[in-house]
C-alpha cells in the first residue's frame, strides 16, 4: 500500500533546567491514504510533540527533533527549510488543536480566519476565499453561514468554533488532517456530533486523519490502525480490533481495565493503572512500564523492550508480548 | 455606539458639578491661606475703599454658595470669569494657552508611538539580542530618570553644547516656542522628547511583554499551523492583539497630558496650561484656577471617550451599547 507519511525513530528532546525532557524518545509508523490511525496514551506520552514534530511546529531553542526522519509522499520534512515547510503547513497537513476556546484569534472574524490559507496556499482573492469560508462553514453543520462567517470568534460557542477549526483544517483539502485532542475541551453531546462530522468530511474528501486522544472510545469508534503511546515511547501498534480484543501490552490491559464498561458488572470496580507516569527526564530504565507493570521481571528493569511483530502488523514492546505462557500465568487479567 | 456615547457625555455632568464644588471649597475662607486682592495689589498698602472696590468688583463680598451659583449660571453660558490678576477673560487665556498644550501632548504622543511601540516591538521579535537587551536596559533607566533632570541635561547638550561643538552650525532650541532661527517645529523636539520620556520608555515596556505574551497564544500556533509566514504571524495575528493594552497606556497617558505638564513647560518655557494654572494657584487667581481645572477635566474626558472608543475597532469583544449577543 502506498505510505502517505512516514514516521522513523522520531526523537523530540526539550531542553529544561532540570535536564532533557524526552518527550518522544523512538516513534515509528506509517500513515496510509484515507485511513485512520489513532494514537493513544496518557497526558505526557508524548502523543501531542509527536503531531508538532510532524508539522515542524516544535519551538526551538528549548525543543528540538533529535533524530529520526518523517517522510512525507517521499519528501524529507525535516530538510526542508521554512518556504517548504509552510507550503507543508495548512496545505497538505493541517491540524486541528484541543481547545478551540483558544485556538481561534479573538480579533479577527472566523470567515477571514478560514479564508486565509485559501489566499495563502490557493491564491485566491479575498472575496472568492471569503465566499468558500461561507461553503466550508456550511459543510461542517454551521446554520446561517453567510451571517457566521461575519461574526467573530468570542460569538461562537465551544461546539461551533471547534467546527469552524476543522472548516479552517479543510479549507485546502489536506492529505492528513492531525487532530489533536479535538473534543476534549467539549462537552460529551457536541463529543458525538464533532466526531460524527470529522468521519463523514473524511468519507467525502478521502483525508487520512491523525487522531491523538487519550479517550479509547474516540479511537474505537474512528481509527484504523491504533498506536498505543507511554513515556514517549510506542508500546504497542496494530488494528484497531486487534489492540482491543487482543491487547499484548500490559499497559493496553490497563487502559482498557480503567475504562468504564456497561457490559460487564455494574458494581464491578474499575481497576485503575497504579502509580503515575515517569518522570521523562529520568525515565526508568529498561522498559519505562516497569515500575507500574504488575507482571515485570528482572529483565524489564534491565532491558528495553523493542516492537515485537506480532501476527504481521500487530505488535508490542514488550518481553513477554505473545508469550502463551505468560499470558496463561496471567489468565483474567484482560478480561 | 451613538446611545453609549450620549450617555458617557451626560455622565460627565455631576463629573463636572463634583468638580465645581471641590474648587469653590478651595476659595472658602480659611481653607488656603492668602488673599487674592492683596494679591493683585503685591506689597502696596492700599485704602480700605479701594480694597472693598476690588472685593465687589470680582464678586468676593457675596457669600460662596452664592457664588458658586452665580459661577455656574455664567458656566453655562461659556462665561468662565475674569482673571483677578490679568483683567482678561478666563477664556480668551486658554484659548492662547490650551493649543499650546494640545501641540507638545501629540508631538510626545508621537514620540511615544514611534520610538515606543517600534523599540517594544523590536525587542520582542529578537528577544534576547543586542537590540532587546538594549531597549530593556535604557526603558528601567529612563523610567527611573526624573523629568527635570532630563529636561536640563537635554538642554545643556543640544543648546549649549552641541552649539559649541559645532560652532553654532547645530543645535536645538531650548526656550519657547517660536524664534526668528528655527521653524516651530524644531522648538518642539526637546519639550516633547523631554515630556514623552518615561511613557515611552512604559510604552515600549508593556509594548514588549504583551507581543511576547500573545506570540504563546494557542491562536498563533494556529496561524503557524495554517502556513503563514511569520511575519504575518506576527504582524497581522499577534500584533493587534498585543496593541490593546498598548493603546489603553497611550490613551490614559494622552488624557494625562492634556492637564499640561508643570514641568516640561516651565524647563521650556513653554507657554501652556500647566504652567498657567501653577502660576494662577501661587497668585491666588481663582478664575483662572478653577476654570482652567474645568477646562482640563473636560478635555481628559473627551479623551478617554474617544480611546474607550477606540477600543471598539481594535477588539470586537468590546461593543459598546448595544444588547449582549
Amino acid at each position: 500500500m502506498e505510505t502517505l507519511l512516514s514516521v522513523k525513530d522520531l526523537k523530540t528532546y526539550f531542553t529544561t533546567r532540570d535536564g532533557i525532557v524526552k518527550a518522544v524518545d523512538g516513534v515509528s509508523f506509517d500513515l496510509h491514504p484515507s485511513e485512520t490511525l489513532g494514537v493513544v496514551g496518557e497526558s505526557g506520552s508524548g502523543k501531542s510533540v509527536t503531531a508538532m514534530s510532524i508539522m515542524r511546529l516544535i519551538q526551538g531553542p528549548q525543543g528540538k527533533i533529535e533524530a529520526g526522519s518523517i517522510t512525507f509522499r517521499d519528501q524529507d520534512v525535516l530538510a526542508m527549510d521554512e518556504e517548504e515547510v509552510r507550503h507543508l503547513r495548512g496545505d497538505r497537513i493541517a491540524m486541528i488543536f484541543q481547545d478551540p476556546m483558544t485556538s481561534l484569534n479573538p480579533v479577527f472574524r472566523v470567515g477571514d480566519q478560514i479564508a486565509e490559507s485559501l489566499i495563502i496556499h490557493k491564491g485566491m482573492n479575498k472575496k472568492e476565499s471569503f465566499a468558500r469560508a461561507i461553503e466550508l462553514l456550511e459543510l461542517v453543520g454551521i446554520p446561517k453561514p453567510e451571517s457566521r462567517a461575519k461574526d467573530y470568534p468570542h460569538q461562537f460557542s465551544g461546539g461551533m468554533r471547534q467546527r469552524a477549526m476543522i472548516a479552517m483544517a479543510l479549507a485546502c483539502d489536506p492529505d492528513i488532517l492531525i487532530a489533536d485532542e479535538p473534543t476534549t475541551a467539549l462537552d460529551v453531546t457536541i463529543q458525538a456530533q464533532i466526531l460524527e462530522l470529522m468521519m463523514e468530511l473524511q468519507r467525502r474528501t478521502g483525508s487520512a486523519i491523525i487522531m491523538i486522544t487519550h479517550d479509547l472510545g474516540v479511537v474505537a469508534d474512528m481509527a484504523d490502525r491504533v498506536l498505543v503511546m507511554y513515556a514517549g515511547r510506542p508500546v504497542e501498534f496494530g488494528t484497531a480490533d486487534e489492540v482491543f480484543y487482543k491487547p499484548q501490552h500490559p499497559y493496553t490491559w490497563g487502559l482498557l481495565d480503567s475504562l468504564p464498561r456497561h457490559d460487564i458488572d455494574e458494581k464491578g470496580n474499575l481497576c485503575p493503572i497504579q502509580g503515575q507516569p515517569p518522570s521523562l527526564i529520568n525515565v526508568p530504565t529498561g522498559c519505562a512500564f516497569n515500575p507500574r507493570c504488575p507482571y515485570a521481571k528482572d529483565r524489564c528493569r534491565t532491558e528495553v523492550p523493542q516492537i515485537r511483530d506480532i501476527e504481521g502488523k500487530h505488535g508490542a514492546a514488550c518481553h513477554f508480548a505473545g508469550d502463551v505462557d505468560f499470558f496463561r500465568g496471567c489468565a483474567g487479567v484482560t478480561s | 455606539m451613538l446611545k453609549y456615547i450620549l450617555r458617557r457625555i451626560l455622565q460627565m455632568i455631576p463629573v463636572f458639578i463634583g468638580v465645581t464644588i471641590l474648587l469653590f471649597i478651595l476659595k472658602a475662607p480659611g481653607i488656603l491661606p492668602g488673599d487674592p486682592i492683596r494679591m493683585i495689589t503685591g506689597e502696596k498698602e492700599i485704602s480700605p475703599v479701594l480694597y472693598q472696590t476690588l472685593i465687589e468688583e470680582n464678586g468676593l463680598d457675596k457669600p460662596l454658595v452664592q457664588q458658586y451659583f452665580i459661577y455656574l449660571g455664567k458656566l453655562t453660558h461659556g462665561d468662565l470669569g475674569k482673571s483677578y490678576q490679568k483683567d482678561r477673560p478666563v477664556t480668551e487665556l486658554f484659548a492662547n494657552t490650551y493649543p499650546n498644550t494640545i501641540k507638545l501632548a501629540f508631538a510626545a504622543i508621537v514620540v511615544e508611538i514611534l520610538i515606543g511601540v517600534g523599540a517594544g516591538i523590536i525587542s520582542a521579535i529578537k528577544q534576547y539580542s543586542f537590540w532587546d537587551v538594549l531597549v530593556t536596559l535604557s526603558t528601567s533607566i529612563l523610567v527611573s530618570v526624573p523629568v527635570f533632570w532630563l529636561g536640563m541635561v537635554l538642554q545643556v547638550i543640544f543648546g549649549i553644547e552641541m552649539k559649541k561643538w559645532t560652532g553654532g552650525a547645530f543645535f536645538l532650541p531650548i526656550s519657547g516656542m517660536s524664534g526668528d532661527q528655527f521653524p516651530a517645529w524644531v522648538h518642539l523636539i526637546l519639550p516633547a522628547v523631554t515630556l514623552a520620556s518615561v511613557s515611552t520608555a512604559y510604552a515600549a515596556r508593556i509594548m514588549r511583554s504583551q507581543l511576547l505574551e500573545v506570540m504563546g497564544q494557542d491562536y498563533i500556533r494556529t496561524a503557524t499551523a495554517k502556513g503563514l509566514r511569520h511575519r504575518s504571524v506576527v504582524f497581522k495575528h499577534a500584533l493587534k492583539n498585543a496593541l490593546i493594552p498598548v493603546v489603553t497606556f497611550i490613551g490614559l497617558d494622552l488624557g494625562a497630558m492634556m492637564s499640561g505638564a508643570i514641568l516640561t513647560e516651565t524647563i521650556f518655557n513653554w507657554p501652556g496650561v500647566g504652567l498657567e494654572i501653577y502660576l494662577a494657584i501661587g497668585q491666588r487667581d481663582w478664575p483662572i484656577v478653577i476654570g482652567g481645572v474645568i477646562i482640563v477635566v473636560f478635555a481628559v474626558m473627551i479623551i478617554n471617550l474617544l480611546v474607550d472608543i477606540s477600543y471598539a475597532f481594535l477588539d470586537p469583544r468590546i461593543r459598546y451599547g448595544g444588547a449582549a449577543e
